[in-house]
């Protein structure tokens, strides 16, 4: 996996960000407790001079570790964020995309309308997935959470996406040119605080974090930051493969973000 | 690991997105799962295995054998990383392709050697395009050699009959490289390929990471600051990018298009307190003088006078649509109306030839003067490039860039 210049994806991230709060008018961002949206908090708190500006939303469908929990209680208390909880129902026999690609939208629809939210930070990055590879910074979803990725929107100089319509947001991706040894390596120089469940017990531990249905540990002994930057230097598993919803059949990634997914 | 990216050019099917999935292969970049799905889709399809599947990723870009939409991935080589970006060749999707091409820093051009394909019209039209990007680096990949015997005349006749209109068009001739090549088997690609012996130069990855120099280093030129705009926790302080030189405490500086001349009182640098801030850094600052106004798409520059601010520009436009009644430019961070467009020359972007008179139609370009509602911190392209460049839109919809002269 190729290292980058995190010097030059923090500037990036950090201009990203500004640009959102000064386009638009009411900006909320997904924290899922992961790594990645951990560090967007991060570059938030650099962009912003140590505050986050903007309520951070937490999809809480019932069934997270209860290390995700906690992870929430104790960073949301620390960095002092404006945390909202949208419950999730979730039905004990939906699994994989048919849980994900329903439940969290929907919640996540509803939870935009309630507060009117024009903007949405996600942590994706371009290495993540092939589908992910080709948004842009900025990317305009309509009323129904639609990514019409056919027609996407030119992007060029610093002209970012504006929103289209009443009811509609967009899409601001601050991570999108990291990889996921970047993040690592930023978590490392940073000492960013992150989920203990990353790092290795009895030999396994989680690549990429989901809840507990789908989410499947990988087999490594990296214990801590150090041994997970080394280790994600000449792996060959891919980040997602603990990830059982991308499994399903080809394309799922795509029919899941065109609706909404993230 | 320093990542310089590369943009892909050419017209449709002529393999840049093959180019690049054989380049993943070649140099192990692409994960075992990337190339797994890629290779369970090829079958699926009933294809021999397709390197293009790894950046065809829409299930629409693999049936129907294009690309929609620009990407990218990263491949190593020695000390460098290449981000190699792919760009659809159809004449439709140009949007998609400037989108992409905006971030290259240097060019790798696909022209297929196979009969009844060779130069085409947005072959010349890409680069056309990535001049007016400022890209002037340029490797070119004469491609599809293997179906043409790997043939050095056919190489030699694609390589002088682009060779005019790319030095006419700008490109500085020490600055191209031909190379033959066969994304599809690999040749030439990575190392030299033993198929094409009488070709003496180089192979794509050895060009590209000759090419590869450090950039223009602009830390000694006059300050300009492009502001984002102010922050809401604390108006007075405004944040924005340093484009070229660098700003420290106590400079005098001069906010362009307003003339406000003040000091710099306070620099933040990435959430710390810093004495200077530099090219490409984001920062927030406090001036001496307290300003009202929103200063989004303003330029602070060095020293006590700024340049002067205009509200009309003479442009090279590439126009991508139609132009209506109601058009305006983006330009650093804002939406400026343009009150009227006095086309002074038509350019045709397949020949790089001027003309007084013409039409002015999507994919060609026009040499304009353009009056705008307000003054804008306009400079030559040439000059400050950030702050020389616009997008056109017409209405809702993106109709072109323009660099200004």
């Amino acid at each position: 996996m190729i290292k980058q210049d995190t010097k030059v994806l923090e500037e990036k991230s950090i201009y990203i960000l500004r640009e959102a709060k000064q386009k638009f008018k009411n900006v909320a961002a997904l924290w899922s407790m992961g790594k990645d949206s951990t560090t967007m908090l991060a570059l938030a708190r650099k962009a912003f001079l140590g505050k986050v500006p903007f309520p951070v939303i937490h999809i809480d469908n019932g069934i997270d570790f209860p290390e995700t929990y906690a992870f929430r209680e104790y960073l949301a208390k620390k960095w002092k964020l404006n945390l909202i909880v949208a419950y999730s129902d979730i039905r004990p026999d939906s699994v994989g995309s048919a849980c994900c690609g329903q439940n969290k939208p929907d919640t996540l629809k509803k939870v935009m309308k309630w507060h009117d939210f024009d903007a949405l930070i996600v942590s994706i990055r371009r290495d993540e997935h092939g589908i992910r590879a080709k948004e842009r910074y900025m990317s305009e979803r309509d009323q129904n959470f639609k990514w019409d990725y056919k027609n996407q929107k030119a992007e060029l100089w610093d002209d970012y996406a504006s929103k289209l319509e009443d009811g509609s947001h967009v899409r601001v991706h601050p991570l999108l040119d990291w990889n996921e040894v970047d993040v690592w390596s930023y978590i490392k120089k940073e000492k960013i605080p992150v989920n203990p469940l990353y790092f290795s017990r009895n030999g396994f531990r989680y690549r990429s974090l989901g809840c507990t249905h789908c989410t499947i540990p990988v087999k490594s002994n990296a214990r801590n930051v150090d041994d997970i930057v080394k280790e994600l230097e000449t792996t060959k598993i891919e980040e997602r493969s603990g990830r059982s919803m991308d499994k399903e059949r080809e394309h799922v990634m795509q029919r899941l973000r065109a609706l909404g997914y993230m | 690991m320093k990542v310089v990216n590369i943009s892909l050019l050419g017209h449709k099917d002529h393999g840049k997105s093959t180019l690049i999935g054989s380049l993943l292969m070649q140099t192990k970049s692409a994960t075992q799962v990337r190339i797994n799905e890629a290779k369970v889709y090829s079958k699926k399809l009933g294809k021999a295995f397709e390197p293009a599947f790894i950046l065809d990723s829409f299930v629409e870009e693999r049936e129907q054998e294009m690309t929609y939409d620009t990407t990218r991935a990263e491949i190593k080589y020695k000390d460098l990383a290449f981000a190699l970006i792919d760009v659809p060749g159809h004449e439709e999707l140009i949007k998609n392709m400037i989108s992409g091409a905006s971030y290259g820093e240097a060019a790798l051009l696909l022209v297929s050697a196979k009969k009844d394909e060779g130069i085409r019209d947005q072959t010349k039209r890409h680069l056309f395009i990535s001049r007016m990007l400022g890209i002037d680096q340029l490797v070119v990949a004469v491609n599809k050699m293997d179906t043409v015997k790997y043939n050095q005349e056919r190489f030699e006749e694609i390589k002088s009959g682009l060779s005019g209109f790319i030095e006419r068009i700008g490109f500085q001739k020490d600055n191209i490289h031909f190379v033959p090549v066969s994304a599809y088997r690999g040749e030439n690609l990575v190392r030299k390929s033993p198929k094409m012996k009488w070709y003496k130069g180089k192979s794509i990855l050895e060009l590209l990471y000759e090419n590869s120099k450090p950039g223009k280093a602009r830390a000694n030129e006059t300050l300009r600051l492009a502001v984002q705009g102010s922050l809401e926790h604390d108006k007075d302080l405004v944040v924005g990018r340093v484009i070229r030189g660098q700003v420290g405490i106590g400079d005098d500086v001069c906010i362009s298009p307003d003339s406000i001349i003040t000091k710099v009182t306070e620099i933040t640098v990435k959430g710390k307190r810093a004495k200077k801030a530099r090219v490409g850094e984001n920062v927030a600052i406090r001036l001496a003088k307290k300003v009202n106004s929103d200063l989004r798409g303003s330029v602070i520059c060095g020293g006590l006078y700024c340049p002067v601010p205009r509200d009309t520009i003479t442009a090279l436009v590439f126009v991508t649509r139609t132009l209506g009644k109601d058009l305006s430019i983006r330009f650093n961070g804002t939406n400026v109306e343009t009150k009227s467009v006095k086309v002074l020359k038509h350019v045709d972007t397949t020949t790089g030839e001027e003309s007084a008179s013409g039409k002015v139609e999507p994919l060609n370009a026009i040499v304009a003067e353009l009056k705008l509602a307000r003054r804008i911190p306009a400079e030559r392209f040439d000059e400050t490039m950030e702050l020389g460049r616009f997008v056109l839109y017409s209405g809702k919809d993106f109709a072109g860039i323009g660099i200004i002269k």
